[in-house]
């Protein structure tokens, strides 16, 4: 049974949990079973934050991270929120400008400027949706059209346009970027 | 795709098997990290014609609750640690005058105030004895969302058929966890219905003996005399200290636990039938066991999985079957050692008892438990 875990980590209040659960709501939207633990405690406020996704066919025998193959971190506090636990062929999506020192391993890290996206804007509390966007690019997860129906669904009204704003800033990221360092690299949970 | 399938917390999938179960009060102490199931409840209550109620205290709440089931309404709280030692002693009086009723602890780490967001599975033994006295009681520990919206509604139709309080025990990763549910799985629910007095109320006795040991039940209004009281009663329901008054009472009592076990037990097991190694867990540690069972099946070790859905009382049969060929037998649980006192005592002479315990907060993940086992089969 193929599985593909991710975490989204960074501070409390930069929408981790938010995020966790549009990815979630978009992933079911294509038939996918999803299995969501987040932090929760008061140190999340402001400090340490995490979601997780497992992702499958399937629901997972254990809903809990164990290897992950896909880590979104916005911001250093988080950067050393995965370790260990990262796959080889993980992927790591960093915010270049609030993660300066992503971790470092034999999984691949990129960076992309996610917070100045979203405060282009008008707001960097979107750098979690331009993030989303970046992500679904890079991993094929699913669909963007998924993504972005599932913040209709769950996000906010008043700030649906500016957070569907911030996902096409995303996936905009990804496909105007020079080329992925390993293009022969499987996709996460293949 | 239909609206049923979507993604839920263990905690709302609570209260929407109460809801589907038919519970329609619910009073209750909002705590960590039981909470979303009072605010599920105070949302959705109100549109199904139900009420809820915050109470001062955790005592008070279960009170509340007691008094809508007499008054023919199901009801339900729900509580973690600290405010399950609180209720205990109304949990006792809820057995004793025989009131349906449904107790909700997500676990968390203990004792006293201990760890509020951290999970535990020390509750255990509290679930089971956690009020004085010799009494009947049933506690189910769901390992999932799906199973949490199941065996809440269980909970339900078991403490009305018995008449006995039904405590539903998860550990705060189920309570908090989110899957993908499908509701339309669980649409073919059964609800049971308690038995009301019918006879004529000038002969009505309210704990007189029936067929299956539960006295039928007197609706308020009807007419039919009742006296509810923690001391114990006789068949009038008045006071009484005559010895065989006494035990008959008691034996009838404790009895309504063993006459029907078909319907109070419930398990699952993976691969137990040629298991040299079975192991024991519920909630989390049953998913992280599963995980270890499946990939030391791959590495061509017979391990099994057994996994009480009724905690209390503990599936005897079914585990004399599990581990009828083990070797061993490995209590996996977020505790001391709590579930291993139960499995040692019912365990067949041929199998050895060992555990895995954790007490720090964090949950057991499934590479200790597979760790664990390779460990004990190279000692074997």
């Amino acid at each position: 049974m193929d599985t593909t875990e991710i975490r989204l980590c960074g501070i409390g209040g930069q929408g981790l949990i938010l995020g966790a659960r549009v990815l979630a709501k978009a992933l079911v939207s294509e038939g996918r079973k999803v299995a969501q633990s987040q932090s929760y405690e008061p140190t999340s406020r402001g400090e340490l934050s995490r979601a997780d996704l497992l992702v499958g066919d399937e629901a997972p025998d254990y809903p809990l991270a164990t290897a992950l193959d896909l880590a979104l971190i916005l911001d250093q506090a988080a950067a050393g929120a995965c370790d260990g636990l990262l796959k080889p062929s993980a992927m790591v999506l960093a915010d270049s400008e609030k993660v300066p020192a992503p971790p470092q391993g034999a999984f691949t890290t990129y960076s992309y400027p996610f917070a100045a996206a979203a405060a282009e804007l008008g707001t960097t509390r979107a750098a979690n949706m331009a993030a989303l966007g970046a992500l679904v690019a890079l991993s094929g997860i699913c669909a963007p059209e998924s993504l972005i129906g599932a913040i209709g669904a769950i996000g906010s009204r008043s700030h649906l346009a500016r957070n569907t704003d911030a996902v096409h800033a995303g996936l905009r990221m990804v496909r105007d970027a020079s080329p992925v360092p390993d293009p022969a690299k499987p996709r996460p949970g293949s | 795709m239909s609206v049923q399938v979507r993604n839920l917390q263990g905690n709302e999938a609570c209260a929407l098997g109460a809801i589907a179960a038919g519970c329609r009060f619910y009073a209750g102490y909002p705590i960590t990290p039981s909470s979303e199931i009072a605010e599920r409840m105070a949302e959705a209550l109100p549109k199904v014609g139900g009420a809820f109620v915050q109470m001062e205290d955790e005592i008070a709440s279960i009170a509340a609750v007691l008094g809508a089931e007499v008054g023919g309404t199901k009801a339900m709280t729900a509580t973690s640690g600290p405010g399950f030692s609180l209720k205990q002693e109304v949990l006792g009086f809820a057995a004793a005058a025989e009131i349906p009723c449904v107790v909700v602890n997500v676990m968390r780490g203990g004792p006293s105030t201990g760890m509020p967001t951290r999970p535990s599975q020390g509750d255990m033994m509290q679930a089971r004895w956690g009020t004085h006295g010799d009494h009947p009681v049933i506690a189910l520990a769901p390992a999932s969302v799906s199973e949490v919206y199941t065996q809440t509604a269980r909970a339900f139709n078991l403490s009305e058929r018995f008449r006995i309080p039904a405590v539903v025990l998860y550990d705060e990763v189920i309570g908090h966890l989110q899957e993908t549910v499908d509701l339309r799985e669980s649409a073919t629910l059964e609800l049971a219905e308690r038995k009301w007095a019918r006879g004529s109320p000038a002969t009505h006795l309210p704990y007189a003996e029936t067929d299956d040991g539960v006295p039928v039940m007197s609706r308020p209004g009807d007419g039919h005399r009742d006296h509810m009281t923690g001391l114990t009663h006789g068949e009038d329901g008045f006071p009484t200290q005559n010895p065989e008054a006494v035990t008959r009472a008691m034996d009838r009592l404790l009895g309504k636990l063993e006459r029907d076990r078909d319907a109070i037990d419930a398990v699952d097991m993976l691969a137990c039938e040629d298991a040299d190694i079975v192991v024991v867990a519920c909630g989390i540690v049953a998913r992280a066991a599963r995980r270890a069972v499946r990939d030391l099946r791959a590495e061509g070790l017979a391990a099994g999985l057994f996994r009480p859905i009724t905690l209390w009382p503990f599936p005897e049969q079914a585990f004399a079957r599990a581990a009828e060929a083990a070797k061993i037998v490995l209590v996996a649980e977020m505790n001391a050692g709590q579930l291993r006192l139960e499995v040692e005592r019912l365990c067949p002479p041929g199998a050895r008892v060992v555990g895995l315990g954790r007490i720090d907060g964090t949950p057991i993940a499934p590479a200790e438990i597979r760790a664990k086992v390779q460990e004990l089969t190279q000692d074997a």
